[in-house]
């Protein structure tokens, strides 16, 4: 009961929630229009159409990966085994079959399964989120490394690189199956009762319990949509690099925690927007694509990431005690 | 009898760790000749005495309710920083030295800091202090780089008998905060927050400050495992670090302390860095490759915190 004794402030309407939540938006457009025109009147190569196309396609991965982040976060939990899920699904699916459809059903199933692994632990054994997925993370890892030997040897069908790669009507396909799926998310968490419930029991687990919501259900559920997010990712990503490696998507546990946190949510959970993780994870990647392109060291980006990752955290800190 | 138990805060898990331990030892003594011979038990030893440091501290950080992710970085840095101040004197390996204690403490201060007057989530100010320090580490160095003096060097590689200096140092600072928390207000107040820092509050006991205190130890010790670690490397590596921020929380784990905080001690992260560390000499003569050691890795923290699971009492 010691989560209830502390948080003792009233919990806002509605309205006003999406009056901070429009609020904390517009401060991340800002700050992104800032950076690109920055960048833009010292290198206006920055601005064209084939940079920013770049940045976009490099973007859709850890756009996948942090609405499931934040999904989980939005529970009070977190996700340590996103990488090693987007890794262990790429090289199992794609050395197991070579037909593109299939590719992805197992690697969705695959990326489900172990989701829920994480949810059973978390919801039905009490295992800390922290521990519970970087269990899971070692473990994926070790099963990886084992199945392969140490070096992956899958080649990807045609199609499946168009999936990455290719654009319809100019439009890369990446990015239109996180346009699909961030929508669906974003209906999913804001228009129904499922969504509501996630962030009711985010709030206070025991209001969600005396609701009558199914409380370890959800918290699987949201372990499993993390896991087919980063299942996605994993397969894009390959997708895009044209290699399968054992080590695909290192870094985007942290990368998607970050841009949880940057995109406003906060884990003590039961808040976080779809629109504004994108908007976070569209920042991180811009923020990489700029070190490059103005010739600073890559070194560089992970300074700014740090302090960015501090920076919002107070912020938002400040903002919610005011 | 029941001081000694109260002192070392001593579980009746520890009885399993140290059983676990005494398996592991004799499958590695049936397993090969080379197991139980003096160069390798010092050998074990090397292995373990950077993992001990920097989970003693991360078992410090856990009992308060805390998390402590900037060691990947922290290190990093500091042994570049180090080896880049050192020198080949007495002279400069004393400067150099000073300036990298100044920087953990300064560091650990300002993560406790965040954490504590802004409220932070831990994780999260670690987690960015750990990235921006990534980043400083290469960006004064990509390569390994710079020097220690060689009579530090030779330092970290001598031994007393089977005992390398190393692990003096470690069982030396293992007493020195275990008998903190045992007998020490600080200590007091660390369990106390761990355990309800709300009512820790209330109680009138400074939060704020005790947390900038613990998480400035934590760094305090990182810099000494730096220290050591460019010792033994002869040279600064960029990426020391690499790994240890979550390898240092197994042990802390597996040796009974709850990552909820208030609950365990340092005899447990001890028996446990020497479990996980025999495990790995072990497997190793095994000829297992340390994809399986993964496996059993992960599986050992899921065994240890289901059989915690629940022993705070569900709120």
């Amino acid at each position: 009961m010691t989560a209830t004794a502390t948080n003792t402030s009233v919990k806002p309407n509605r309205n006003t929630v999406r009056a901070t939540q429009r609020r904390e938006l517009l401060m991340l457009l800002g700050f992104l229009v800032v950076i690109w025109a920055v960048t833009t009147a010292l290198s206006p190569r920055f601005l064209s159409p084939a940079n920013l196309k770049d940045i976009l396609i490099q973007a859709a991965p850890l756009g996948f990966v942090v609405i499931g982040q934040m999904i989980v976060i939005i529970v009070r939990g977190l996700d340590l085994s996103v990488a090693s899920i987007m890794a262990t699904v790429a090289v199992l699916s794609t050395s197991l079959i070579d037909v593109t459809p299939l590719i992805f059903a197992v690697g969705l199933l695959l990326g489900a399964m172990i989701g829920a692994v994480n949810g059973y632990l978390v919801a039905y054994r009490h295992v800390t989120p922290f521990l519970a997925t970087l269990a899971t993370m070692i473990v994926l890892q070790g099963i990886r490394f084992a199945y392969t030997g140490g070096a992956p040897g899958g080649s990807l069908p045609e199609t499946f690189r168009f999936l990455a790669t290719g654009s319809i009507f100019g439009i890369p396909v990446a990015l239109i199956a996180l346009t699909v799926t961030a929508f669906a998310m974003h209906w999913l968490l804001e228009r129904t009762i499922f969504g509501r419930r996630l962030k009711l029991f985010g709030d206070s687990p025991e209001a969600a319990y005396m609701t009558g919501a199914p409380t370890k259900l959800l918290q699987v559920m949201a372990y499993v949509i993390s896991g087919v997010m980063a299942a996605l990712a994993g397969l894009f990503l390959v997708g895009y690099v044209g290699i399968v490696d054992n080590w695909t998507g290192r870094g985007y546990e942290l990368d998607s925690i970050a841009a949880a946190v940057i995109g406003g949510a906060a884990l003590s959970g039961g808040k976080g927007s779809v629109p504004g993780v994108l908007l976070a994870a569209l920042i991180l990647v811009s923020l990489f694509n700029i070190v490059v392109i103005l010739g600073l060291s890559i070194e560089l980006q992970l300074v700014i990431k740090g302090t960015l990752i501090i920076l919002a955290a107070a912020v938002y800190m400040k903002q919610s005690q005011s | 009898m029941s001081t000694l138990v109260r002192a070392t805060r001593a579980q009746p898990v520890h009885l399993v760790v140290l059983a676990l331990i005494a398996i592991v030892f004799f499958v590695g003594i049936t397993s090969s000749d080379r197991f139980a011979t003096p160069l390798n038990i010092a050998n074990v030893q090397d292995q373990m005495v950077a993992l001990a440091i920097v989970a003693l501290a991360q078992t410090i950080v856990i009992l308060s309710g805390g998390i402590d992710l900037s060691f990947a970085g922290l290190l990093s840095f500091l042994a570049v920083v180090f080896a880049a101040l050192a020198g080949d004197t007495a002279g400069t390996l004393l400067i150099a030295m000073a300036i990298v204690i100044a920087l953990g403490i300064g560091i650990g201060a300002f993560n406790g800091a965040i954490t504590a007057y802004i409220g932070v989530h831990p994780l999260i100010t670690t987690l960015g202090t750990s990235t921006i320090l990534a980043g400083c580490a290469l960006l004064i160095t990509r390569q390994p780089s710079g020097s220690v003096p060689l009579f530090f060097e030779d330092f970290t590689y001598g031994r007393l008998g089977i005992l390398p200096y190393g692990m003096i140092a470690v069982i030396v600072l293992y007493l020195f905060v275990g008998f903190m928390l045992w007998r020490t207000t600080f200590g007091t107040r660390i369990y106390a927050i761990g355990d309800n820092e709300a009512a820790a509050a209330m109680s009138g006991l400074p939060v704020q400050r005790t947390k900038v205190a613990i998480y400035a130890l934590s760094g305090l010790l990182c810099a000494v495992a730096a220290m050591y670690m460019t010792g033994r490397f002869g040279v600064g590596d960029p990426r020391a670090g690499v790994g240890f921020d979550l390898r240092s929380i197994t042990p802390v784990i597996v040796g009974g302390t709850l990552l909820a905080g208030g609950k365990g001690g340092v005899l447990g992260t001890a028996l446990a860095v020497i479990l996980l560390a025999l495990l790995a000499n072990v497997l190793n003569f095994m000829n297992v490759s340390s994809f399986y050691q993964w496996i059993a890795e992960g599986l050992i923290i899921i065994a240890a915190v289901s059989f915690f699971a629940g022993r705070k009492g569900k709120s």
